[in-house]
């Protein structure tokens, strides 16, 4: 017993003679960093380049002569995934007159909206193709006209979506209702009758259906409501409008049924 | 003598050479003489210096003279200028 466990302390002093010549060595090949070396940024391995073509509409109205599509070549190893980045780059690297719009790079504020390949899409969202498909063309939105290189005047485009704006307005105050239930449990009517009276929120949606000028079943809800608990419970007390977080005023919506109820369902 | 037949364009460009006149008679008249003065010398330079086939140019000074001329309508604006600077300096 003792023999073996002598044994195994020789073997273990041998194994132990052994490692700490390794673990000196291990300690050596790997001194501390000093201050120079960790400033040293090492060049990454890049032997191989993958070089993409784009083809950009250019056209300056300073200089005023027919519009021209230009070459430019990047890297993309060196750029990232999408079409805004290789602009972006390009406008860095090589040439600064490049003129293009952008605003969020994520897809929401629809700024860089141009023709890619013959699509219609947002550069930060479309990824550029492979350089082994040829060449990338990148033109202005189709049909309208440039200010400059691929910027292009959205005047119409806004003027026409400000003038279906009336019927629109009518949905104000109502489709921003988020169900909190502020309204409905600050309303007395709603505690004494929860079950048979509606509630200001519900009454609210009820209306914003009601004057929905789309909507073709304005009889069949107006009569739906028709009851003397579901909407008449409302005796305008107007807490719920104290209540709403979002500044909506179901009271007045609910008096707006009212009214629709007393005159019948005209519109 | 007849006078030539105009193109659609260059009826484009007269019709807006006239609403710049017209808006400038609503204004008070020292107002009135300098947009004049500046509108009548920036139509004649173009049409000196624009090639008259180039469309695409045409077009888009048509395009930037509408903007021009709807701001210049409301009421509270007197006047328009413009200036260049100097490009390509570093």
């Amino acid at each position: 017993m003792a023999s073996s466990l002598l044994r195994r302390g020789v073997s273990l002093a041998r194994t132990a003679a052994a490692s700490p010549s390794t673990a000196a060595r291990l300690v050596a090949a790997r001194p501390h960093a000093s201050e120079a070396e960790a400033q040293k940024v090492e060049p990454k391995a890049r032997p191989t380049t993958d070089v993409k073509t784009f083809q950009i509409y250019r056209w300056n109205p300073d200089n005023p002569s027919k519009p021209q599509l230009q070459d430019f070549q990047i890297d993309l190893k060196e750029c990232g995934p999408m079409v805004l980045d290789a602009l972006i780059k390009i406008k860095n690297e090589m040439d600064p007159s490049l003129t293009f719009r952008r605003s969020c790079r994520e897809g929401i504020c629809g700024s860089c909206a141009m023709n890619i390949d013959g699509c219609n899409g947002l550069a930060c969202l479309t990824k550029i193709p492979e350089s082994s498909a040829g060449p990338t063309m990148i033109t202005p939105l189709p049909h309208m006209f440039v200010i400059k290189d691929l910027v292009v005047d959205m005047t119409n485009f806004y003027n026409q979506y400000k003038s279906s704006k009336k019927d629109r307005a009518k949905l104000d105050g109502m489709y921003e209702c988020i169900l909190c239930a502020c309204c409905s449990t600050s309303c007395p009517s709603y505690w004494w009758n929860p079950e048979s009276y509606l509630g200001p929120a519900a009454l609210l949606h009820a209306n914003r259906w009601i004057s929905d000028s789309r909507d073709e079943y304005t009889k069949e809800r107006l009569d739906a409501v028709n009851d003397e608990f579901k909407l008449y419970r409302c005796h305008t007390i107007l807490n719920c409008a104290r209540a709403c977080p979002k500044g909506l005023n179901p009271g007045k919506q609910i008096q707006n049924i009212k009214g629709l109820q007393m005159s019948g369902p005209a519109a | 003598m007849a006078p030539p037949r105009l193109s659609g364009m260059q009826k484009q460009v007269l019709s807006l050479y006239r609403g710049f006149l017209r808006a400038a008679r609503l204004k008070s008249a020292d107002d009135r003489k300098q947009i004049e003065a500046v509108v009548s010398a920036e139509f004649r330079r173009n049409s000196n210096q624009v090639d008259r086939k180039n469309f695409v140019y045409i077009e888009y000074l048509l395009n930037r003279g509408k903007k021009q001329l709807d701001q210049l309508k409301s009421p509270g604006v007197v006047g328009l200028s413009s200036f260049s600077v100097g490009g390509g300096q570093r």
